[in-house]
């Protein structure tokens, strides 16, 4: 008893200590750093065993087996210890709030514990239409709390917005950063869209999905402007040119690349985006009313239909699923990422609709956790299942540094009851980084990619295995106790 | 037709003779005579061994808990007993083969604290043990086949009431191997307390030497005195006598939740009380076993000067006190230390898993992997090496509870307390395929329910 509230209040006086402190990456020096005889899951291909591992500039120059350390090189040998990409987390709340203690508190329960949405999950919460909005402008900057997550290696983060229906566009952080600016990667790197079982949210996507289709085949097909019968359409025109103007000139950002499409998506301004646009209920836009102005919220999940865009879907549960197919048509695609909180057993855990996710070629986010049959202890393994379908599994990291921590634990956990390890890692790294768009630059350690690694004793499953060192894109990050 | 007139013969044999004498079973009947309740009376006069029921565990990689292996080795099993560990063992006829190629066999492991599992809170144990308690199972899953249940500490006297209880699934005389094998006291002891207890202490040495000079004086004197057992010292005398093992535990203050609060010690196993266990136990002069001494870290050769053992949780954690940080607070590296410097170490889990809430509420799976070795995991990541990891959870725990000549290890004589599992025992993914206690196969992971369809590797 003493002892807990003693670790309470160690903590809460360890976090007043924290709060100015902060993490630094050392300066980057020019001379490639090299790691010998190291253990090195890529999660992009084979595990190399006794490998070397070669950053310049903070990129990977090299890696492999054969690898021949550049003249100069600084070495670090790793005989015995195990390098791994960094984490990315691509479901994340962190900074959203003002920094508290309690918050951060992982919940009890199977599934749940590690893994909470902080507030309104997709069942819970407001359903709001603002699609447009970006989750970036609600953060509280210069938290410890993003330093504190690098340290316990997490390289790349999401911030998530809260909430069901279209609650905005979400984030890709860098965990460094300690302004708006350097803790945003990209801004607007996904479509956060939050399904829930009830009628005014199957409503307001139904409805949504219907108007972005219609801005879609406005788009690809153009009303010719002479046709007398489409008089209200006249003005819209105006619509499809001024789209590539109004394209949002400084704020794509440096990530901004990485969505599918070859060309810069069409970016309405999205001004108007925190003023909540009541959806059309009455008529779904069978008359466009003359000089309609552009829904920048319809504008963006149409920029999704045409795969300028990606989506994180967040669900409670199988049986969600099975109400969006009934709210929003099966050839609705688009690039998306499924993410259930945690396993609900009563309601369906995911791996339960695999055949339709597999349909929607799209990977599942989940919590690390086993699931159970409902009321008996019988255990069932919703990740395996899935991975067992051919579908890509990632893995729901926590956004406070014990969850973190645990994540590792929890990985052993479900490899010990089957998951292949390199799965397992792939569902921390890769699969994430895919489904955030940063693919192209981390999740993997392969040449040309930013280095962002983790270094540990020993297996990264096992307890035995503890994190020594964590690199952000070629700077060992310090931390500042 | 053979069998049956075998059957009969042997029958008849059991009635016309005494139920066997089971070597060194304290009273306790055999549970593998088969049905004698049908046979008429037996009669007392003659007395002859019973036929031994063989059983034989051949060709895995046998962990002995004593640090050492072999490979491809064979263990063969007479009743509840290890009969013969080796290689190429001549097997009686009738020996039940159990084939572990490919498979590692190695002792059950031995928990120094835990809850549920069949035993009650306090004794008799072995009146009240539920043999079908379905956390057995899972603690069998988790190759667990022996702990201490009850209590182990009483506020500033010795006291306590526990058992080593064994997973014998099914066998309520199995389950209870010893009751009282351990006797608690805890710390810190106010200053009339520890007089009481070096009085006691003292009257108690007192009266074992007049016991031990009896004899001689009644041989003199045939009316001399028997000395008289001073009250309330049976458990001192347990100690003193080494049948039984004191257990040193911290924070028997009483409730006091504000204690660390109040900005007064942070921790009840802080330094100051281990040195003061260390003195309690050169009070009885006898090698204690202090329980999750957070600090012992600091003073491994002043533990190790009093001969005892330490009771450690890797995983658990403690803040050093600001006031202080060098010299206090927990350390990942505690066990290495201390089995650096002799001291005999047994792992357990964080309170509330396995000494708390009772194992397996989760599933062996669940959300703590209810598995003693992932504990030990902890304390391998501080530096323990394999060859000592292995024994904090068999050989070592098991003297830690006085029942080291009973089990703990893979050894002639031992009670037949056996794992089969398909890899490296202290390797997360490693299962446990089959258990066996006292002789008995008590747990199959093919055909349980519950652990059947996770991870089947064959």
């Amino acid at each position: 008893m003493s002892m807990r509230n003693t670790n309470r209040l160690l903590v809460l006086s360890a976090l007043v200590a924290l709060t100015c402190a902060t993490t630094t990456a050392t300066a980057q020096s020019a001379r490639p750093i090299a790691f010998t005889n190291a253990r090195i899951h890529t999660a992009s291909g084979k595990t190399i065993e006794n490998g070397t591992l070669v950053i310049k500039n903070g990129k990977i120059e090299a890696v492999g087996k054969d690898v021949v350390v550049p003249a100069g090189a600084n070495v670090v040998d790793a005989t015995g210890k195990t390098i791994m990409p960094g984490l990315v987390s691509a479901w994340s709340s962190a900074g959203l709030r003002p920094p508290t203690t309690r918050s951060n508190t992982p919940q009890r329960g199977r599934g749940g514990r590690r893994f909470r949405p902080s507030r309104g999950g997709s069942s819970g919460g407001a359903t709001s239409n603002k699609a447009a909005t970006k989750v970036l402008d609600g953060i509280y900057t210069r938290q410890p709390i993003f330093g504190k997550l690098l340290e316990v290696g997490i390289t790349s983060l999401a911030l998530t917005p809260q909430g069901g229906g279209f609650p905005g566009l979400g984030a890709v952080l860098n965990p460094a950063g300690k302004t708006r600016d350097d803790l945003a990667l990209n801004d607007e790197a996904f479509v956060q869209i939050g399904m829930q079982r009830n009628a005014g949210a199957k409503k307001l996507l139904k409805d949504m999905f219907a108007k972005a289709k219609k801005v879609v085949e406005e788009r690809e097909n153009p009303p010719a402007p002479k046709k007398p019968e489409k008089k209200p359409e006249a003005a819209k025109p105006t619509g499809k040119p001024a789209a590539k103007p109004t394209e949002k000139p400084a704020a794509k950002p440096k990530e901004g690349k990485e969505p599918p499409t070859p060309k810069p998506a069409p970016k309405p301004a999205p001004k108007g985006g925190e003023t909540k646009q009541e959806p059309k209920a009455a008529a779904p836009a069978k008359k466009a009313p003359p000089k309609k102005p552009k829904d920048p919220n319809v504008e963006i999940i149409a920029d999704l239909l045409q795969g300028k865009r990606r989506a994180m879907v967040q669900i409670s549960s199988a049986a969600d699923l099975l109400h969006w197919r009934t709210a929003v048509d099966d050839d609705v695609k688009f690039p998306r990422m499924v993410v259930v909180t945690r396993h609900d057993s009563n309601s369906g855990t995911i791996d339960m609709v695999a055949d339709h996710l597999k349909n929607w070629d799209c990977s599942v986010l989940l919590p690390a956790a086993l699931s159970s049959l409902p009321r008996t202890q019988h255990l069932t393994h919703p990740a395996k299942k899935l991975h067992d379908a051919g579908i890509e599994i990632g893995f729901a990291i926590g956004e406070s540094p014990p969850a973190v921590r645990n994540i590792f634990f929890s990985l052993m956990e479900l490899v010990r009851a089957g998951l292949p390890a390199d799965i397992a890692i792939k569902a921390v790294t890769h699969v994430p980084a895919k489904a955030l768009g940063i693919d192209k630059r981390t999740g993997t350690i392969e040449v040309g990619k930013d280095a962002d690694l983790l270094l540990f004793s020993g297996d990264p499953l096992s307890p035995i295995g503890k994190l020594e060192q964590v690199w952000l894109r070629g700077s060992r990050v310090e931390s500042k106790k | 037709m053979r069998t049956p007139t075998l059957f009969v013969l042997s029958l008849a044999l059991l009635t016309a003779l005494d139920l066997p004498a089971q070597g060194r079973r304290r009273g306790r009947p055999s549970r593998a005579a088969p049905a004698p309740t049908a046979a008429p009376a037996p009669k007392k006069e003659e007395k002859k061994e019973e036929p031994k029921v063989y059983t034989a565990i051949v060709g895995g990689d046998v962990y002995l808990g004593t640090g050492q292996r072999l490979t491809g080795a064979t263990v063969l099993i007479a009743d509840d007993k290890i009969d013969k560990v080796g290689h190429n063992l001549e097997l009686p006829e009738g020996t039940t083969i159990i084939d572990a190629k490919g498979k590692t066999v190695s002792p059950g492991f031995v928990i120094v604290k835990g809850a549920g599992m069949g035993a009650s809170f306090s004794g008799p144990f072995k009146d009240t043990v539920n043999p079908f308690a379905a956390d057995i199972k899972q603690g069998l899953a988790a190759g667990i086949t022996s702990f201490l249940a009850g209590s182990t500490s009483s506020r500033g006297r010795v006291g306590g009431s526990n058992a080593v209880i064994k997973l014998a699934y099914g066998d309520v005389e199995g389950m209870v191997l010893v009751e009282n094998s351990v006797v608690g006291i805890s710390v810190p002891i106010d200053r009339s307390a520890r007089e009481k207890l070096e009085t006691s202490i003292k009257a108690a040495n007192d009266y074992l030497k007049a016991i031990a000079a009896y004899p001689a004086a009644k041989a003199k004197d045939p009316k001399a005195k028997a000395p008289k057992k001073p009250s309330g010292s049976d458990q001192i005398i347990n100690v003193l006598q080494d049948k039984a093992r004191l257990w040193i535990s911290f924070g028997g203050g009483g409730f006091n939740p504000f204690r660390g609060m109040m900005g007064g010690s942070a921790s009840t196993s802080d330094l100051a009380s281990v040195r003061e266990a260390c003195e309690v136990a050169k009070l009885f002069g006898k090698s204690a076993v202090i329980l999750k001494p957070m600090s012992a870290w600091l003073i491994p050769d002043e533990i190790a000067a009093t001969g005892s053992s330490v009771i450690i949780s890797p995983r658990t954690r403690q803040a050093p006190d600001p006031r202080d940080p060098q010299r206090s607070g927990s350390n990942i590296a505690t066990a290495a230390i201390l089995a650096k410097a002799g001291v005999p170490v047994a792992v357990t889990c964080p309170d509330g898993r396995f000494g708390g809430g009772g194992v397996g509420t989760n599933g062996i799976l669940g959300q703590d992997l209810n598995t003693p070795n992932v504990d030990v995991a902890y304390a391998i990541r501080g530096g323990l090496s394999n060859r000592k990891a292995l024994r904090t959870i068999t050989l070592d725990a098991a003297n830690i509870m006085g029942v080291g000549d009973r089990i703990g290890s893979i050894e002639a004589g031992k009670d037949a307390d056996i794992l089969i599992l398909d890899g490296d025992p202290l390797h997360y993914s490693s299962f446990v395929i089959t258990a066996v206690v006292n002789g008995k196969v008590v747990y199959e992971k093919g055909k349980e329910a519950l652990y059947r369809h996770i991870a089947p590797k064959h």
